[in-house]
């Protein structure tokens, strides 16, 4: 298994930051998602954490801190979130913390909304964009 | 005179107002972050109207990219939708306005999807997104999902006008405001 790092892009399309770690069990997805090809995109993500989940089968910590997704982002983030569910329905240990700017009243109901749809606890993690 | 123009005439008579953005031609990857960009740089917004501007204009402008009929065949060989993208001020509110032409037979999921938003408060359309974003029938970037994430963003009804250009299509335009 690889370590996925994607070094995120504010270019012709926004393309976020990836740092998925195998060994540390630590990933990482941060700044704004807006793609060519979503699919493309988050489909070997959703391949890495299957394959993490039922190979290495570690603890994880996944870090979400988007400022940014599109409504097609949304369900692949729903995908990823529940993968991870699953793994701790199996037993996995799961860590979600999702990062996100206290003023921003639409992302905390995102997250809300994440946690009805996948029955997954999520840290959430208020930071004041202006200082952090 | 076009939707667009009707529209801002109306809006003239009601308020005073000033354009911050107005474009009107291809709508690609490229157009849409410079825009996106460009919103976060207008003196004029407060932070919060700023992000909501930033997601809604996405919404619609990926909309107009995807589902305009008129397209435009870039040299890459990628073929573009075309429209026009207007944001206004007016003393309330901020005002996205979008217009692109597009196919009668995709207009009646969209206008009747619309009807359903408008008449939706802000949680029941929050289970409404949930629902259509767990139902894998529904395309990820269908129109309805992004107009349903525009509605909850905006906390403001879409408005919307749709004039007949010939038996195939129509000339479709929203208009959806952000309070200041």
């Amino acid at each position: 298994m690889e370590n996925i790092s994607i070094e995120g892009s504010h270019t012709n399309f926004f393309v976020p930051s990836v740092d998925f770690n195998f060994e540390t069990g630590i990933c990482i997805l941060s700044g704004e998602s807006f793609l060519e090809d979503t699919i493309e995109f988050y489909d070997p993500l959703v391949q890495w954490l299957e394959e993490y989940t039922s190979e290495i089968k570690k603890p994880i910590t996944f870090e979400i801190k988007l400022t940014y997704f599109n409504t097609s982002t949304s369900r692949s983030i729903l995908d990823l979130l529940n993968i991870l569910k699953e793994y701790e329905d199996d037993g996995g240990e799961v860590t979600v913390n999702w990062h996100y700017d206290e003023d921003d009243i639409d992302m905390e109901e995102d997250i809300e909304d994440y946690m009805l749809d996948t029955g997954l606890e999520i840290n959430m993690i208020p930071f004041d964009e202006d200082t952090d | 005179m076009n939707t667009i123009n009707k529209k801002m005439s109306l809006g003239q008579s009601l308020f005073s107002e000033e354009i911050r953005i107005s474009y009107k031609g291809p709508v690609d990857g490229k157009i849409i972050t410079f825009l996106a960009d460009y919103i976060y740089v207008i003196n004029e917004l407060s932070e919060a109207a700023t992000k909501k501007i930033f997601k809604i204009f996405f919404e619609l402008a990926e909309n107009i990219s995807k589902y305009s009929s008129e397209k435009i065949k870039l040299k890459n060989g990628k073929e573009v939708g075309t429209g026009t993208i207007i944001l206004k001020e007016t003393v309330k509110n901020f005002i996205l306005v979008t217009g692109n032409p597009i196919k009668n037979k995709d207009l009646i999921p969209v206008m009747e999807n619309s009807k359903n938003i408008n008449n939706l408060d802000h949680e029941e359309l929050r289970k409404i997104k949930r629902e259509v974003r767990k139902d894998n029938t529904v395309e990820r970037d269908s129109p309805n999902i992004g107009l349903i994430a525009v509605a909850l963003t905006s906390g403001n009804p879409l408005d919307i006008e749709i004039n007949p250009i010939d038996e195939d299509s129509s000339y479709f335009s929203l208009a959806v405001k952000v309070d200041k």
